[in-house]
């Protein structure tokens, strides 16, 4: 079962994704990375019909290079999150629809402000200030609910984001063994080792 | 071709239920309670009658308001005054109205997998004197609340109650609370008030509308006595009393 | 489950006098799983012109962000913003532009229409999804609470309140309804209209 989530603390987002590739009952591999970098202060999670995800998410990555070699700028986290939602929900009324859910997280270098983004495959868009797909969503969301602080230190979300991988490997049936996370500030998005 | 025969299996359907439409409701005041439904009597889009009660008086302290399916509902009322009647034979009193409550229960649970497809809503006068309503589920599970509303407009209705009687989403003025319970000439024009939205925006409500005031023992009939189309229904006038109020419904 | 209740949100919208206000809830939801409480579902098109998109949330966005593109078109066009009972037949035909695969969404309008003689009249419209449109004279409401919202509207609306007390009266119908549905609610917005200027205010409500 796929997983993951995002939070937004005092100038971050935090954002995990399981690494699990799935085959009906079989799990193939171990190591997927799931989060990808659309550019150096933006990343992007996604889960859905395999296939479909990977496909996706290079297609979003390539148009948001494209926008920033033809403007010499790079898209910032609202407009790239319109774009995508946009994309996806265009899709939905197409022959053959994306079937993939995102978590969009960003840092806006030009108002020093973290954003994070709930997208589905409809189309939905809606900024959060943490988020979650997947079975890991009825878990993760309501202890954000409780511990969710806007004003925590990277450490203290981090501490909240290990609660949260805690509860699901713990009352999750198919809980997934490893996750990937990746936080995104003013120094660009890179990996964390829990 | 079918002839009756196991080579062409035919299978064959009857629907025991209908829903006949209609709303009911019941407030509870300190000293008296005020039961009313409207009394159109619908089938899908058809209008069957314009006069069916669905309110009836069980008792001089007990009135029943039943709201669904109109042959199980006239069953149920028959039944529980049939069984109010041979209590009144044993013990030479009439049943309390907690008492009653808990009949109810357990008759309608009794046919918990055939159930009689009505909602009750019972008011009355308990034994404290108290004003009193217990709402009921088909299968017979109840809550004494303060006010109820029931059938095709519950959902017009209910919030309405909350805001107009439990005073939900309203800040009392500063250094005082929200009064526990209304008195009468409020609640009838809650009550009329209810009926007249759902007249207005529910096809099944309509006709008319019957206003059942059950008062407590020694309680004047201050608050309606000036009234038009009111009745008395109560064999004596020393215990609790019933009262109707009947009015049409606006027809525009 | 239907579409138009996957995401859940109810907007009203009620005519006061020389005023009009429009409201909504702020839940986002995937059917009983609370997403967000801070999904905006009312949209200013011109300042005394608001539209209400509820329905099925991707479609508030896309009929947003279409809607704002058709009324930024008119106003280059024909050097003038748009009167609210213009927009609601742009919202009717934009919206019957898609009969046979419609928008999920049930569009409320409220604003202030200027007349001949130069002053501002209170308007407020609804349509259905392919754009049938309905002119009430006293108020509209569309969402998964619409029927919560009739009755109490109903009980609680009387004609000709000024601006504060329709304030008031919009407020009490719309937490009140949605306290009764568990689609909508989480806090709401409310917006009162008048010719010179709008006034709008977050509410708390049930926060359950």
């Amino acid at each position: 079962m796929e997983v993951s989530f995002g939070i937004t603390g005092k100038g971050y987002v935090l954002v995990a994704a399981d690494t699990t590739a799935a085959h009906s009952v079989i799990k193939v591999k171990n190591d997927v990375d799931k989060i990808i970098e659309l550019n150096p202060h933006l990343l992007m999670a996604y889960s859905g019909e395999p296939g479909d995800t990977v496909q996706f998410a290079e297609y979003v990555e390539r148009n948001i290079r494209l926008y920033q070699i033809r403007n010499s700028l790079p898209l910032r986290p609202p407009s790239a999150a319109s774009w995508v939602r946009k994309t996806l929900a265009q899709s939905l009324r197409s022959r053959s629809p994306y079937s993939v859910n995102l978590l969009l997280g960003g840092y806006d270098t030009s108002d020093y402000t973290p954003h994070l983004y709930w997208l589905d495959y409809l189309g939905t868009l809606v900024e959060v200030p943490f988020a979650a797909h997947g079975y890991g969503s009825y878990f993760a969301l309501s202890l954000l609910d409780r511990y969710h602080d806007p004003e925590a230190s990277l450490e203290e979300g981090i501490e909240t984001l290990k609660r949260c991988i805690a509860e699901i490997s713990k009352r999750l049936v198919v809980s997934p063994e490893r996750f990937k996370v990746k936080v995104v500030d003013k120094d660009g998005v890179r990996e964390i080792e829990l | 071709m079918p002839d009756g025969s196991f080579a062409h299996p035919q299978e064959r359907q009857f629907n025991p239920y209908s829903e006949n439409g209609g709303t009911i409701l019941a407030i509870a005041g300190a000293d008296f309670t005020v039961v009313a439904g409207d009394t159109r009597q619908s089938e899908g889009y058809s209008i069957q009658t314009r006069y069916a009660p669905k309110v009836f008086k069980l008792t001089d302290r007990a009135v029943l308001a039943v709201n669904g399916f109109a042959a199980d509902g006239n069953m149920f009322v028959k039944k529980v005054k049939q069984r109010l009647e041979w209590y009144r034979h044993a013990h030479a009193k009439d049943m309390p109205l907690r008492a009653i409550a808990r009949l109810i229960q357990t008759m309608l649970y009794a046919q918990r997998f055939f159930p009689y497809y009505v909602y009750n809503i019972l008011g009355g006068i308990e034994e404290d004197g108290s004003g009193a309503v217990y709402s009921f589920d088909p299968v017979g599970s109840y809550e004494r609340e303060a006010c109820r509303a029931a059938g095709a407009a519950q959902a017009l209705v209910q919030p309405f109650l909350d805001n107009q009687i439990y005073f939900k989403n309203q800040q009392p003025p500063a250094g005082s609370s929200h009064p526990v319970h209304l008195p009468l000439p409020d609640v009838l024009s809650i009550v009329i008030d209810s009926f007249t939205g759902a007249t207005e925006r529910h096809i099944e409500v309509g006709d008319g509308l019957e206003i059942f005031v059950i008062l407590a023992k020694g309680r004047s009939t201050q608050g309606f006595d000036g009234r038009s189309g009111v009745q008395e229904l109560s064999t004596t006038p020393e215990g609790d009393r019933v009262f109707v109020i009947r009015r049409e419904l606006k027809k525009d | 489950m239907s579409i138009m209740q996957y995401n859940g949100g109810s907007v009203i919208a009620m005519v006061g006098k020389d005023c009009v206000a429009i409201a909504s809830d702020l839940r986002l939801g995937v059917q009983s799983l609370s997403i967000a409480t801070n999904f905006q579902k009312i949209f200013p098109v011109t300042d005394r012109l608001y539209l209400g998109l509820p329905g099925l949330a991707s479609d508030v966005a896309t009929l947003h962000e279409r809607f704002r593109l058709l009324t930024n078109m008119y106003t280059i066009k024909e050097e003038r913003e748009i009167e609210p009972e213009t927009f609601a037949q742009l919202v009717s035909s934009t919206l019957y532009e898609k009969r046979f695969g419609p928008y999920f969404i049930e569009p409320v309008v409220a604003g202030m229409q200027k007349t001949p003689s130069g002053g501002y009249k209170p308007f407020i419209a609804a349509t259905d999804l392919i754009g049938c449109l309905n002119f009430a004279k006293d108020f509209v409401v569309a969402g998964t609470a619409s029927e919560k919202l009739f009755g109490v509207a109903e009980g609680l609306w009387e004609p000709d309140l000024e601006a504060e007390d329709l304030f008031e009266t919009i407020s009490q119908t719309l937490l009140n309804a949605v306290d009764r549905d568990a689609f909508s609610g989480w806090g709401a917005v409310v917006h009162v209209i008048t010719k010179d200027k709008v006034v709008t205010r977050k509410l708390k409500g049930r926060m359950d």
